[in-house]
């Protein structure tokens, strides 16, 4: 635990970021309707291309300004978390081509792997793909350099308020 | 159509209850293992209920929130109460064996040892009342 520089991150945006894929996830299951998680797929890549949280905006234009939910800014560091955010893409991308090419068991189950880490992350504070960024960095891979935040074990939310 | 929804409506339902139930699960095994780690502690203090709080050097909000509650809680409670401070970077050994990935965290022993509440991260004065009261 070197020390360094951490940003400030949202972690309500995260949040609703990941109970959206949750919700949405279920209901592709139980609608049967594969193109759903691949509208889940395509948001999470958008979200990884443009380095947000791929349903951030329903919180930044609706939830937020509503009061509905409140920030929770921490510091901390995004690489992470965006990283996990795209190993969430590649999933849900691999299910929904599973899902369209009719193979129904893989589909469903990366599409429910997805949704429980989601859930881990949303109501357990741990988030997988996080700490699978934080072991990638003892191998010193180009891109994976962020340390865990101080105190913090590697993937669990930091505690560290941030002064807004 | 729709008994097909129902179906799979039950299947996502039980594979939701089995998360909650992996979740809780996880839970008291925390609790357990930390009632492994309490016999030496509660030789010390018996009949009196115990906090067993981790924290590090560098952990604001352990200096800024957690100790206050605690110093707080502990002049309300005198006696009654001994909270057991332990750093988890000089005793790495004891931070694992309970159990503990992120600081602070804080466990309640009842005055018969028993570890009855984890709280991982923060937990305000009002928040440990409401736990020391229930033991």
């Amino acid at each position: 635990m070197t020390s360094q520089t951490l940003q400030k991150v949202d972690h309500s945006a995260l949040k609703t970021n990941q109970i959206i894929i949750i919700t949405l996830n279920i209901l592709a299951f139980i609608l049967d309707q594969w193109w759903l998680a691949a509208f889940v797929a395509l948001v999470m890549g958008i979200g990884s291309a443009l380095k947000v949280p791929g349903f951030g905006f329903v919180y930044k234009s609706i939830l937020k300004p509503q009061g509905w939910m409140k920030p929770d800014v921490l510091e901390d560091n995004p690489e992470p978390h965006r990283f996990a955010q795209s190993l969430g893409f590649l999933f849900m991308a691999g299910g929904s081509v599973a899902l369209y090419l009719g193979s129904s068991a893989l589909g469903w189950s990366l599409v429910w792997l997805v949704a429980a880490l989601a859930a881990l992350n949303a109501f357990g504070g741990f988030c997988v793909g996080c700490a699978v960024y934080y072991w990638l960095v003892r191998f010193n891979l180009p891109g994976f350099t962020k340390q865990p935040p101080a105190g913090t074990f590697p993937g669990m939310k930091p505690k560290a308020s941030a002064n807004v | 159509m729709s008994t097909e929804i129902l179906l799979r409506l039950g299947y996502a339902l039980g594979i939701v209850v089995l998360g909650l139930f992996a979740y809780w699960l996880i839970h008291q095994h925390l609790l357990v293992r930390a009632r492994n780690n309490v016999f030496r502690l509660f030789k010390q203090w018996p009949n009196k209920l115990v906090i067993v709080y981790f924290t590090t050097p560098d952990c604001a909000p352990c200096k800024t929130i957690q100790r206050p509650a605690l110093n707080k809680l502990s002049g309300l409670m005198g006696d009654k109460l001994e909270v057991v401070e332990i750093d988890a970077t000089q005793r790495p050994d004891l931070a694992r064996q309970w159990g503990v990935m992120s600081v602070p965290t804080t466990f309640l022993l009842d005055v018969h040892g028993e570890a009855r509440y984890v709280n991982n991260g923060v937990a305000r004065v009002e928040k440990l009342m409401e736990q020391l009261q229930t033991l």
